[in-house]
């Protein structure tokens, strides 16, 4: 079974988004920010950080950094989702697809199908 | 410049104020929200609490300030960005550097308001923001555990914000009392409240407690459009309480030889003139009269109305001699119109003293005050309203004529249309009437009052044509009870 960690400050969304992800048969771990990211992720190696982009304490950006500077975290496959204007952190995040909130069940699920199926995997460097 | 600020200026900002970015509001409050300070807005769902807040928040942003708004089980961030994508303030660039938005809901249920506390003291620090926004406050209260745990939150806040420099700005539903106990530490409340009156209803702004500084006092309407919200300070609240400007010498003139020569000083420029007259009677043409011999007279002029639209206004006063076409399509002479549906006395207000000051109009005729009187849903207001409108017009040098209409066409009972004595709004009066006399109807004029000026007092019939309006001599002098509407002969008199 795969294991999908969904990072959000927004519990009503943490939640409902966990709810779904678990229906479509995934392992769901969550977080509502990027600390309490990391404390699951040594917890339990993840496939696949579904991340909001604004939160409290640690930030989507940040996390993602900390992600991809972390040995052990290599291969794990990230997807952002923000209410910002995602065209423009595409932009400053090649390689990291991204959705944008609000979004749809479909397309959520579609993004997370294809970002575990090789896109947007976490690299050193 | 003007000392009344129109709601889309702003008064100059004094050291250590922060511009909120709504029109009006910074002049409601003096300058606008205190730096450091911590304010709280109430009002029920959909007063206008998130919107407010946004817009301060976008506003600081495109000055370059770093904004952090938190949430506590408010809308989805989603959501609210997509509520304010239609904004023109709305700006997505100054997200998420200018404007962050962060939930803090699951902090307050897991660590209460010691969390919640830390939560925005650490993001304040991490944004570098200067200001805090806190949608949501009725949940922070509720779970405080008493009601000294929730002053103590307030209290540590404000410590945060004095420490860290950001200004705060809590937002909360109104359950209940709309001011709690609890908010009287804070540095100020703003009450948003919307009233319904019948089918109608009207936004209202209050500031209930504001620390640092006089605000306008009272209740001020606001509108939300697609532009955000906009403040109408209440007019009388901000009028200029110093003597008007000495009156001028100049003097004016109606442009109708036969009429001004019922008056031969004219009016005092700068002077208000009421005209009172039934439906018919010949108010519209007398008072477009007035800015004819104006924009002849290369003044700028403004008509301001409510029944006419502009091309039938201009196209009536064609039919009889007044043209006024090109000096509309010139900007010579400025037309107004505002459906009398659904007006809120305090925007027409602004319309006609930013008009008039924008365009440096010298004569102003109001066509219809009945229905500025019927914008406002509280009679009580007119005669300070009124008044405070005439000498805002009297500072700006305007000569202004209003038009009022009386509701009977005959009969020996004058009835004032509104709620405020004839002396509050004018200087001078003038009388229209229609008279019954051999057979038919006839238009007769009188000069009631006119202030510092000889006039002659007679009774005269007026006539309306291609050529416009004549003033023909004094009525029979036999005749009496004209001014019922119904002339009869005085007994013994003989026609």
């Amino acid at each position: 079974m795969e294991t999908i960690l969904v990072v959000d400050d927004e519990q009503g969304i943490l939640e409902a988004l966990a709810d779904l992800l678990r229906e479509e048969g995934y392992r769901v771990l969550t977080a509502s920010h990027g600390r309490e990211a990391l404390e699951r992720m040594a917890e339990l190696r993840p496939d696949l950080v579904l991340t909001d982009w604004m939160m409290p304490v640690l930030d989507g950006p940040a996390l993602i950094e900390r992600i991809r500077g972390e040995a052990a975290w290599a291969g794990v496959a990230l997807l952002g989702m923000s209410a910002v204007d995602v065209g423009a952190l595409r932009v400053q995040y090649p390689g990291i697809p991204f959705l944008q909130k609000p979004f749809d069940i479909p397309a959520l699920m579609r993004q997370v199908r294809k970002a575990l199926d090789g896109g947007g995997r976490a690299s050193l460097g | 410049m003007s000392a009344l600020m129109t709601a889309s200026e702003q008064p100059p900002r004094p050291d250590g104020r922060v511009s909120t970015g709504v029109p009006g509001l910074d002049a409601v409050l003096n300058g606008g929200l205190v730096t450091s300070g911590v304010y709280i807005v109430v009002g029920e769902p959909g007063a206008g609490k998130t919107l407010l807040a946004n817009q301060l928040c976008y506003h600081q942003g495109r000055a370059g300030a770093r904004c952090l708004y938190v949430t506590l089980l408010a809308e989805s961030h989603a959501r609210m960005l997509a509520n304010m994508r239609d904004m023109a303030f709305f700006d997505p660039a100054l997200l998420p550097e200018g404007v962050y938005y962060v939930s803090g809901f699951r902090t307050l249920e897991e660590q209460g308001l010691p969390g919640l506390l830390e939560l925005l003291r650490r993001e304040v620090r991490n944004h570098n923001a200067s200001i805090l926004v806190l949608d949501g406050l009725v949940q922070a209260q509720e779970a405080a555990g008493s009601s000294r745990d929730f002053k103590k939150f307030i209290h540590e806040l404000q410590v945060a914000a004095g420490l860290a420099r950001f200004t705060a700005l809590m937002l909360t539903s109104s359950n209940g009392p709309t001011v709690h106990p609890e908010y009287t530490m804070v540095d100020g409340i703003l009450e948003l409240r919307e009233r319904t009156l019948g089918v109608r209803s009207w936004r209202e702004l209050q500031v209930r407690k504001f620390r640092g500084g006089a605000t306008l006092t009272g209740v001020h309407t606001f509108r939300i459009s697609n532009e955000g919200l906009e403040v109408f300070p209440r007019l009388e609240a901000r009028v200029r309480r110093s003597q008007p400007p000495a009156p001028d010498a100049a003097r004016v003139h109606f442009g109708i030889p036969s009429l001004d020569d019922m008056f031969p000083a004219g009016l005092a420029a700068g002077s208000t003139t009421l005209m009172l007259g039934p439906p018919g009677s010949g108010k519209t043409l007398m008072g477009s009269s007035l800015l004819a011999e104006g924009v002849r007279q290369g003044e700028p002029c403004l008509y301001m109305g409510f029944y006419e639209a502009p091309e039938r206004l201009l196209h009536k006063l064609a039919a009889v001699g007044m043209d006024l076409g090109d000096a509309a399509r010139a900007g010579r002479m400025h037309i107004v119109w505002q459906p009398p549906a659904e007006c809120i006395l305090d925007v027409l207000a602004h319309q006609l003293l930013s008009t008039v000051e924008r365009h440096g109009i010298r004569r102003v005729f109001v066509d219809g005050l009945s229905a500025m009187g019927q914008a406002a849903p509280d009679g009580s207001r007119m005669s300070s309203f009124f008044a405070a409108l005439t000498q805002e017009l009297r500072y700006l040098k305007a000569t202004t004529l209003f038009s009022l209409e009386t509701p009977r066409l005959f009969g020996t009972v004058l009835d004032m249309p509104l709620e405020v004595g004839p002396s509050a709004v004018a200087e001078n009066l003038l009388f229209l009437r229609h008279v019954e006399l051999e057979g038919r109807l006839r238009r007769l004029l009188s000069i009631f009052k006119l202030r510092d000026a000889d006039f002659d007092p007679s009774l005269r019939e007026f006539v309306i044509s291609q050529r416009g309006i004549e003033v023909q001599p004094p009525f029979d002098s036999t005749l009496d009870t004209l001014l019922t509407g119904l002339a009869r002969r005085a007994s013994g008199a003989h026609p």
